[in-house]
């Protein structure tokens, strides 16, 4: 129970990715943050890290979100994941198609996407006990 | 099958490089070679797009498999959709026994698709398709067959300025972007200029032991690293072959076409080329720089340039400048009878009024 959740949030807008920062640390979340998809592989394959949760951004640079997600998918699978676009359609259909729990469009609501998050990682630990 | 497998494999090179971009490219050929994802790179002619693809083969678990290139700029629509997805006997006139295509060569290995931004529209909605339900069908045939194929491709194209073009299909650009390798050009990472005179020039000398290539001295190596290599690793790759036959590299950065050099360096401000129009050399008068000369001012600082040079600003001044010289062209055959005139260029009388005074055409006095 003293466990605190742990997400990784990627972004390439630095602006965004210091808000969430903020704001998921003052809802007491264990944060941390990655500006592309080759930064938050790495943080992902650094084995003393761990993550319940994935926030990422679709476009971005070398990995883009799209593929983070597939490979998330593969190699961690209990992880949730969210996505978030403001790219219209198409990055977001991509995602949906990669598996993505969800996929929230830009401009978020920071608390919306808290509210998301807590609901995502209750399911899993609903699940869970169930299994226990 | 195999002939191509075993030519790919002596073909292979390193990615040879020390400046930070390409340090970064190589860890992440390292991180996703093994994830089959779709793969976009990008970057000008010569930069090392098809090294960088064959790395991502070389490193992944397909590399027992086939490396099948295809180069979408080079062949016709028809020709291209043939090759990529073959056809069966009597799909078309000339195809008399079936013949399958680079997909079915590709399978369980790497398929890459140069110039895929040179692509016809309707390839691409039909590479979109095969992407989306991992199933095509060759030409002429019914059957649908399943592809397990990694799609590598590449471009020197911008992709984003070709969809707003609507030249590239958005679709089929998300569904290939998924990792992107962006190569920056040569003059952006010097630093990888001396390595890869090293590692050429050791290279030719063990195919050629008979001659004998040598290093540049350190002022000729500052003169090469300073030059803006408009076409990338290739044509430095040609000056070090050329060097194994001149022995010179004095004479080869001479023969090293400096017009563009002009050009390109001005993007580092206070060249001492400032003063130096491009233009009055008649000897050049047709040179690319000459003509854009006419219409921007080459000598002022790259910032100013880049500034003035829009396609749309030039476009009109180019056509500005003809369309003046054939209304007086016209004006002057017809004795200045202006209706006459108009009639002639298909223009309304109107227009013709408005042109010549928007361009100060004036009858001599
Ligand atoms: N980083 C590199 N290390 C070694 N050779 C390179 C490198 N980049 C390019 N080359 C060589 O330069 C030539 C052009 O590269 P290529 O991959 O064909 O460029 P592109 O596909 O971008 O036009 C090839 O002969 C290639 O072997």
């Amino acid at each position: 129970m003293t466990d605190l959740n742990r997400v990784l949030i990627v972004d390439d807008n630095k602006d965004i990715l210091s808000t969430f920062y903020e704001f998921f640390n003052s809802m007491n979340y264990e944060v941390k943050t990655a500006v592309d998809g080759l930064a938050a592989l790495k943080i992902l394959k650094d084995k003393s890290n761990c993550f319940d949760c994935l926030i990422t951004d679709l476009v971005m640079p070398n990995i883009s979100g799209v593929g983070l997600i597939a490979i998330v998918k593969k190699e961690f699978p209990d992880m949730k994941i969210i996505a978030m676009t403001g790219y219209g359609d198409q990055p977001g259909a991509l995602a949906s198609e990669a598996e993505a729990d969800i996929v929230l469009f830009k401009p978020i609501d920071l608390f919306k996407i808290e509210n998301t998050v807590s609901k995502l990682l209750s399911e899993n630990s609903d699940n869970n006990e169930k299994h226990d | 099958m195999l002939k191509q497998k075993n030519e790919n494999k002596t073909m292979t090179t390193p990615l040879i490089g020390v400046s930070k971009s390409i340090l970064k490219i190589k860890e992440l050929i390292h991180h996703v070679a093994d994830t089959c994802l779709n793969v976009l790179i990008t970057g000008e002619t010569g930069v090392g797009k098809e090294v960088v693809a064959q790395c991502l083969y070389i490193e992944s678990e397909r590399s027992s498999k086939n490396f099948v290139k295809i180069n979408c700029a080079a062949l016709p629509e028809t020709l291209l959709e043939s090759e990529l997805y073959g056809y069966e006997k009597g799909a078309f006139t000339g195809a008399h026994k079936n013949r399958s295509g680079k997909f079915q060569m590709a399978d369980k290995g790497v398929l890459f698709l140069d110039e895929i931004g040179d692509m016809p529209l309707a390839l691409q909605s039909k590479m979109l398709h095969v992407l989306q339900s991992g199933e095509f069908s060759p030409l002429g045939s019914e059957q649908e067959f399943k592809t397990d194929v990694w799609v590598i491709a590449a471009t020197n194209h911008n992709l984003e300025d070709s969809m707003a073009q609507k030249r590239f299909r958005e679709d089929l650009f998300y569904r290939l972007n998924i990792i992107k390798i962006e190569i920056p050009p040569l003059r952006k990472r010097k630093e990888d200029i001396s390595p890869l005179i090293e590692y050429y020039l050791r290279l030719y000398k063990s195919e050629y032991p008979g001659n004998h290539g040598e290093k540049p001295g350190s002022d000729t190596l500052t003169k090469l690293i300073n030059y803006p290599w408009p076409g990338n690793v290739r044509q430095l790759q040609n000056c070090i072959k050329k060097q194994m036959i001149l022995k010179s590299w004095e004479k080869i950065f001479d023969e090293l076409p400096k017009e563009e050099v002009k050009l390109s360096t001005s993007t580092k401000k206070g060249r001492k080329s400032k003063k130096t129009k491009t233009l009055p050399d008649t000897k050049n008068a047709d040179t690319p720089a000459s003509i854009i000369s006419e219409f921007v001012d080459l000598s002022t600082s790259s910032e100013k340039l880049f500034e003035d040079i829009s396609l749309k600003k030039i476009k009109k001044l180019a056509s500005d400048k003809v369309e003046k010289e054939v209304i007086y062209f016209v004006l002057d055959k017809v004795g200045w009878n202006r209706s006459r005139a108009s009639k002639i260029l298909k223009v309304s009388y109107k227009t013709l009024l408005y042109k010549m005074h928007e361009f100060k055409v004036l009858p001599p006095v």
